[in-house]
């Protein structure tokens, strides 16, 4: 039987309605999704965050919506209303600024889909989300009490630094508070010389690193805000010959935050002194387990704290096992 | 004057059947047949792309790329290239947040809060626009380096702005009278949608109705031709600029008003979407070539694509390599177009 042009056109037309009406039949019949939203994986913190998550999605029986935004805010609104479209159950995200996600949390309650922040909250707002967030401030405080006892040990005084984030992130700011909460407490043997701003950028750290050693040749003290700095740090530290062990004569007394695994290569290796560690692990269960509940009609808080820890040489042995960089360092290098 | 509008491909002759495809290839609505086909194409994979819900999302996700692309069109049919839109976007929407902020903005409270940030914007944008064709009329020197100097100028003078503006690195707390500016409707038409169409339409006008728009096509046809006919060539391309900056400053209004932020890395990464979109509708980086009209169908085809391609949840990788393949395969018909059949 010939068809004509319009009978053909009608009939095609159609064919792809059913064709699309199937696709959605079948994902309505399908497991619940779960969309995961990152800013970027641009540290090896957020590429084990990223994947851990999805291993815990999986074994749960739920479906992965991944993006990635490469820090574009308004991309990332775009994502979010993507995976709003999709019909999404949950929405995990890392933002890139605190403020811009507010519009992404009030489309997503608009949707009705619970939306959770991983590991960086948003900034106060009226509209809903639940945030995951490591307890930064006492996490730093502890790690850098830890280095200011080493310093005052050592008795003489020391110059530090402090690799600052980017402002526009609460975590590093929280960081930077409890960096300054510790050296407080130790003016007699610390003083805080060079604060050098990072943005989350491994260029502009190695360039303000390097600038600050030049400037106060005498730094003794680093503290980071994020491990992912660490090439930058021992690059800069060799080209201004302060790369040493603990015990050496140049040795920098370094403290990280995190938890990485090149952290825990440094501090077995003693090049580093501690790290405060975030627990990946805890916080990626009560993220999604944040998405559970909230799907069961169940009250959550807007802040779920991860209580994290300082790893130190003191208590290396005893705490490393909690570190997820050591357990992706111990994967590398069994014993 | 040797300036003409845009050539009409349709109208060359051609002996043999076999050219037809060519035809369809050259021709004006190209870009829209192809964004009927990869819709057609995509959609058993994403239905939802023909729900309601998805086409709003994609008008909305639109206009300001298209507001920003149709300044990008003038300076393109003048044979230039703006590449500072990226930056005039992101110091347009600190200046603009950190005038109306409520929190410590300097009209803070206002009611001329919202009108001072608007004005404020397009002065910015206004500003950089008069920086870059100066440079290149003053001059001489070629837009590619001048705007590139301009946009890393400008971009880092937004970060170093927001540090005496907000203890964070973005101003937020901007008063509702703005934000609503991407939520509001009229007559159920998004306010966003009527100032893009209302742009698009004067610029369509300037370009094809006008004397300006003469000189404009003829300036990028052939600037010592356009000379010597007693055109303004320099201020026709200071003109374009000027366009440029004002669009990419309407632009960040939009953006800024949608993310209730003024950040200082706003737009950061759409520069290739912009140039992109315009060369992908068929304006000509040869310069004399370009119409509104295929922009908007240029901006319509990289929408269609990147909403696809997230709705797959494609990672953004992917999403590069496809985009980028699309707009490398634009460039290349242009210059295949500009070798084999001359301007038009």
């Amino acid at each position: 039987m010939a068809l004509n042009r319009r009978e053909f056109t009608i009939s095609t037309l159609m064919a792809l309605a059913a064709t699309g009406g199937l696709t959605v039949a079948a994902r309505t019949q399908g497991t619940k999704t779960i969309a995961v939203l990152f800013d970027g994986l641009y540290s090896e913190f957020w590429v084990a965050g990223i994947e851990i998550i999805r291993e815990n999605l999986k074994n749960r029986g739920f479906e992965i919506f991944e993006a990635i935004s490469d820090q574009d805010d308004n991309k990332q609104f775009e994502q979010v209303r993507a995976a709003i479209a999709r019909k999404v159950d949950g929405i995990i995200i890392v933002q890139t600024d605190s403020n811009a996600v507010i519009p992404a949390i009030k489309a997503a309650n608009e949707a009705k889909i619970p939306m959770v922040h991983f590991n960086r909250p948003p900034a106060p707002s009226e509209a809903f989300s639940v945030a995951i967030q490591a307890d930064n401030q006492k996490i730093a405080r502890e790690t850098v009490t830890y280095v200011c006892e080493v310093a005052k040990a050592s008795g003489k005084k020391h110059q530090a630094a402090i690799m600052i984030g980017d402002l526009g992130d609460p975590n590093a700011i929280q960081r930077r508070d409890g960096f300054q909460e510790a050296i407080d407490q130790f003016k007699d043997s610390v003083e805080l010389v060079a604060s050098i701003p990072t943005e989350w950028n491994a260029d502009t750290a190695f360039a303000g690193l390097t600038n600050a050693l030049q400037a106060n040749p005498d730094i003794s003290l680093l503290f980071t805000s994020s491990d992912f700095l660490l090439p930058q740090i021992t690059q800069a530290l060799k080209s201004a010959d302060k790369w040493g062990k603990i015990g050496e004569e140049n040795h920098v007394i370094l403290a990280g935050f995190d938890g990485a695994a090149p952290a825990y290569a440094l501090m077995h290796e003693s090049y580093m002194d501690a790290c405060g560690v975030q627990n990946l692990f805890y916080e990626a269960e009560i993220a999604i387990q944040a998405i559970v509940d909230l799907q069961d009609g169940k009250k959550v808080e807007k802040l779920l704290l991860d209580p994290g820890f300082a790893i130190t040489q003191a208590n290396m042995k005893e705490k490393q096992a909690e570190m997820w960089g050591y357990v992706l360092w111990a994967k590398d290098n069994p014993q | 004057m040797t300036a003409v509008p845009p050539a009409d491909i349709n109208q060359r002759p051609s002996g043999a059947g076999s050219l037809g495809l060519l035809r369809l290839v050259l021709s004006e609505y190209f870009v829209l047949v192809l964004c009927v086909v990869y819709l057609a194409a995509i959609y058993p994979f994403v239905p939802e792309m023909l729900s309601l819900e998805v086409a709003s999302n994609i008008l909305g996700d639109m206009m300001p790329l298209l507001v920003v692309a149709i300044g990008q069109t003038f300076v393109l049919i003048i044979a230039g290239i703006d590449l500072s839109v990226t930056a005039i976007i992101s110091f347009a929407a600190v200046v603009g947040a950190s005038v109306m902020t409520g929190s410590g903005g300097y009209l803070e409270g206002s009611n001329l809060a919202v009108p001072g940030a608007v004005l404020a914007m397009l002065a910015a944008g206004l500003f950089i626009g008069l920086v870059n064709g100066l440079s290149v009329t003053r001059l001489n020197m070629p837009s590619f380096i001048v705007t590139l100097a301009t946009r890393m100028f400008f971009a880092g003078a937004a970060i170093w702005y927001v540090t005496f503006h907000s203890p964070s690195s973005s101003i937020a707390n901007l008063p509702t009278g703005f934000t609503d500016f991407s939520t509001t409707s009229m007559g159920g038409i998004p306010l966003t949608v009527i100032v893009a169409t209302a742009i698009g339409l004067a610029a369509h006008f300037l370009l094809s109705r006008t004397e300006f728009g003469r000189w404009i096509y003829a300036v990028g046809a052939n600037p010592q031709a356009a000379r010597i006919s007693g055109i303004p060539v320099s201020r026709t391309i200071l003109m374009a600029f000027l366009i440029s900056g004002g669009c990419a400053a309407i632009g960040s209004m939009m953006y800024v008003a949608r993310m209730q932020t003024g950040s200082p890395i706003l737009g950061e990464n759409i520069l290739l979407d912009v140039i992109g979109a315009v060369v992908i509708g068929g304006t000509s980086l040869f310069g004399g070539k370009g119409k509104i009209v295929w922009t908007v169908f240029g901006v319509l085809f990289l929408m269609l694509i990147d909403t696809s391609m997230k709705m797959l949840g494609s990672s953004l990788f992917t999403i590069f390599i496809i985009k980028g393949s699309v707009i490398l395969l634009a460039a290349t018909v242009d210059t295949l177009r500009h070798r084999y059949f001359g301007r038009g």
